[in-house]
């Protein structure tokens, strides 16, 4: 591909070429950015072979031929599913994308791919995208997929009577009022193209359709998915019932738009809240696959042979935080003071084995390609007891985080900080509470611990969780000038330029101190040595397009 | 016997009238959550209001009562907001699931703890009476969710026998439930042993069965005619309570191995604030709890004759 070409998709890829080869920007920036101002992925990845010299290519893994057939079991949670725009949990989104699918997929190596999307294109400015459609996809009531489906799901998203937390993940779409879509802001050019007219420029466009509230339902879509699941998807869903099991079988020969999708069938088994019967089920061969595991389950799998065990670093943690309206945590004295008594390294390794990365109080990672080092806070009591004396608690100060009881690496993160925060004055209770009860007022509580799933792209969870007013902005926090600089943040595509922004950014949300962020978590989870093709997606999406059974 | 019958039915609705209205006055406190639970958590304080208003909340509290007991009544246990399905939909399913956990566990407790017990009764103090009585009492010491780790590290993990869940996708396969029936067993026969051994013990004392032997009848018809008969009637009460038990109090058991059961359930509820579920599982526990009671005193009063109906 020559320069003309590359200014061609995006006037940026040339800069971006010119700033890999001086080595001011790293391959994973590189891979990331080009993909997302529409350069194929395959094309991105021979670039950077030919610039860096080094086979960048990911190599084809000598395996066996795919076997096509066979039942593949899960043990997942079968949560409740009637609006896929409105869902909050991965696990929803993965019972969800065996039926209705994305514009775009974020794959395991956290590029950006096109999915129902076939490509796109940005204007220089980054404020005009244009999504060029799939031809062949359909929906499995014989309708076919148009314009008019995208169109009509972002009409959906961003009106807040729906209240899908796509209404903060599209703010660029949002009108001034932050009470609808700006007027043009979704354009149906023709059957098979979209134009997205942004109010702010936005880099992370694509990516942000990657996110699980973002998959696309049908344009007449009545709210109930789970009365009627029409979608795109390869899988029909035949059975569904929450806590209990889901089951999925391929749509017929020649009716789905992809190819691969080996597995005749899928069964989804909700085995409860206790961790050791997925894995007990798993290892006497009930399932195939588990969503998840805990850490304290890694050796046991690594014990037996017939396991296989997946680890990823991602960018999921899990945050401390304080809500900035509710006494005594509107004040940011008592906040810092609570920040200083951190020691993150030992937090992820008593919270954590140490499976992981120690946080920054700011959640960005350095897994993002955006993020930038700044300067890290050290543990400091001196500091904390001087905050709180000036904050008017000079004589001891007690509060309380509610958490959830399972998966048990919160709780047990959330007493790691209780005894941290102890030498200070700061008497910390935890308090425990059953999954359903902390979710029901997470936005709401003045000290909580929050999960958080990995994003792609830092800026995406800036502006899910910490723009003022979006739906999952748990803490309150409303700050004009972070709001704007985040908006700069989105529309900058120049790699240098974004990151002096990050580091103003970071510094901003580390210093107004409404987050204590423990550490970035490695996710594991394990399958029978059957399964073949499966990869840990970093945000445990299911993709299944390359999995098989090798005794199907 | 008819007075008797019908004091004992006029206090067991007594008692769920009183354990109905505590139900109703506890969970009273909840009822704010509700709207959230149903309509999830994006909705404004005025749908929440309104939902409210809609479904009744509003009304006083004496009015749903009356309500929610008559809707009992007849088979209308409301709605799941867990299952997202009415409630009888999943108790019933559940109840039976418990129920048949509950037949296979009685089906091998109950003959194998008469028959130990008997045999350490029988020679109090005997080499095969020590040894009994060690065994159970260690049995019964070990809580169910220690003993459920345990054998399932052996004969899932470590020798990979059997099956670690029961009822994984459609159905299951009976030798799913040997882990969680042997756990129930190895926990509750050692109780039941106890007190078959020490009835039985108490009868082998008495002069009749002294007489028995010395005017020269065979010992297998001495134990089987006369002791047995009197032995059994204390252990009756202590096994008859076990349905109790086993059809609510196995809520580890049930989650541990994956059990789609009445206990799994009614923890399910409790989790999710399922107000309907809850209330219904609570009084169906109520109703198997006062029944169990009803049954065991009046079989008791009928297996002893020296205690009068009046």
């Amino acid at each position: 591909m020559d320069i003309k070409d590359l200014e061609k998709t995006h006037i940026g890829i040339p800069k971006m070429c010119k700033d890999l080869a001086d080595g001011r920007v790293g391959r994973r920036e590189f891979l990331r950015t080009t993909t997302l101002l529409g350069l194929s992925a395959p094309v991105a990845y021979s670039l950077l072979g030919e610039i860096t010299g080094d086979g960048a290519i990911p190599q084809a893994q000598a395996q066996d031929a795919p076997q096509q057939g066979g039942t593949l079991r899960i043990s997942m949670p079968v949560m409740e599913i009637s609006d896929p725009a409105t869902v909050d949990w991965s696990q929803k989104g993965n019972l969800l994308r065996m039926v209705i699918e994305p514009l775009v997929q974020l794959g395991s190596d956290n590029i950006a791919r096109p999915w129902l999307a076939e490509s796109w294109e940005a204007s220089d400015d980054l404020s005009t995208w244009t999504f060029r459609l799939r031809q062949n996809a359909q929906w499995n009531n014989g309708d076919a997929f148009t314009a008019d489906d995208v169109v009509a799901a972002f009409a959906r998203w961003l009106d807040p009577a729906t209240g899908s937390s796509n209404f903060g993940r599209f703010s660029s779409l949002q009108n001034d009022a932050g009470d609808g879509m700006i007027e043009n802001g979704v354009v149906k050019i023709d059957d098979y193209t979209v134009q997205f007219n942004l109010r702010t420029p936005d880099l992370g466009l694509p990516e942000l359709m990657t996110d699980y509230p973002a998959l696309i339902t049908h344009r007449d879509f009545d709210g109930r998915f789970q009365n009627n699941p029409i979608g795109t998807g390869p899988y029909r869903m035949t059975d569904y019932a929450v806590g209990q099991r889901a089951s999925f079988v391929r749509r017929d020969e020649g009716e789905y738009w992809n190819d691969g999708f080996y597995v005749d069938a899928i069964e989804i088994i909700d085995h409860g809240d206790d961790p050791n019967a997925t894995l007990a089920a798993l290892r006497s061969g009930q399932v195939d696959l588990l969503y998840e595991m805990q850490i304290s389950q890694v050796p046991a799998v690594r014990e037996v042979p017939e396991l296989v065990l997946y680890e990823t670093v991602t960018a999921q943690t899990g945050v401390a935080r304080m809500h900035v309206t509710e006494p005594p945590f509107d004040n940011p004295l008592v906040r810092q003071a609570i920040q200083a008594c951190i020691d993150h390294e030992l937090l992820l390794e008593l919270g954590y084995d140490g499976l992981g990365v120690p946080g920054e109080d700011h959640h960005v990672a350095p897994v993002h390609p955006e993020y930038a080092e700044i300067p890290r806070l050290s543990q400091d009591y001196d500091r904390a007891r001087q905050l709180l004396a000036e904050a008017g608690f000079g004589n001891g100060l007690d509060v309380t985080i509610d958490c959830v009881a399972a998966p048990t690496w919160e709780p047990n993160t959330c007493q790691v900080i209780a005894q941290m925060v102890r030498p200070a004055g700061i008497n910390l209770a935890v308090n425990i509470m059953p999954g359903g009860t902390y979710w029901d007022r997470w936005t709401v509580a003045p000290f909580g611990f929050t999960s958080w799933t990995h994003r792609p792209l830092g800026v995406t969870v800036l502006n899910l969780a910490y723009r003022s007013g979006v739906p999952w902005n748990e803490t309150g926090y409303s700050n004009p000038d972070f709001d704007a600089l985040l908006d700069r943040a989105n529309g900058t595509y120049d790699v240098e330029e974004r990151r002096q922004l990050m580091v103003e950014l970071q510094t901003m949300l580390r210093d107004d101190a409404i987050i204590v962020q423990p550490y970035w978590r490695a996710i594991h989870t394990a399958s029978r040595d059957n399964l073949r093709g499966f990869e840990l997606q970093p945000a445990r999406e299911f993709h299944f397009q390359n999995v098989w059974l090798a005794d199907a | 016997m008819v007075i008797f019958l019908a004091k004992r039915t006029v206090f067991m609705v007594l008692t769920m009238i009183a354990v109905s209205i505590l139900l109703i006055l506890l969970l009273e406190v909840n009822v704010g959550s509700l709207p959230t639970r149903v309509l999830g958590p994006y909705i404004t304080e005025v749908q929440a209001a309104q939902w409210l208003e809609d479904e009744g909340y509003n009304r006083p509290i004496y009015v749903r009562y009356f309500e929610w007991v008559g809707d009992m009544l007849t088979g209308d246990f409301g709605y799941s907001t867990r299952f997202q399905i009415p409630v009888s939909e999943v108790l019933w399913e559940r109840l039976g699931n418990t129920a048949l956990l509950a037949f296979f566990v009685f089906a091998l407790m109950v003959p194998l703890s008469l028959t130990l017990g008997i045999l350490s009764g029988m020679r109090e103090g005997s080499g095969l009476d020590r040894s009994i009585s060690f065994v159970s009492v260690l049995t019964t010491s070990i809580p169910e969710f220690a003993s459920a780790v345990l054998l399932s590290t052996i004969f899932v993990f470590a020798l990979g026998w059997l099956e670690g869940t029961v009822g994984s996708g459609d159905g299951f396969h009976w030798t799913q439930m040997i882990l969680p029936v042997t756990v129930l067993v190895l926990y509750g026969f050692g109780y039941i042993a106890r007190m078959m051994r020490a009835s039985m013990a108490e009868v082998m004392q008495s002069p009749y069965i002294r007489t028995a032997i010395l005017k020269g009848l065979p010992y297998r018809r001495v134990i089987i005619r006369h002791a047995l008969r009197n032995a059994l009637i204390a252990p009756f009460t202590v096994i008859i309570l076990q349905i109790n038990w086993l059809l609510s109090g196995v809520i580890v058991v049930e989650f541990f191995f994956s059990y789609d059961g009445f206990g799994a359930l009614l923890l399910e509820g409790a989790q999710n604030t399922d107000i309907d579920l809850i209330q219904a599982c609570a009084m169906i526990a109520v109703v198997v709890a006062v029944s169990t009671q009803t049954i065991a005193d009046i079989g008791y009063t009928y297996l002893n004759p020296r205690i009068r109906f009046s």
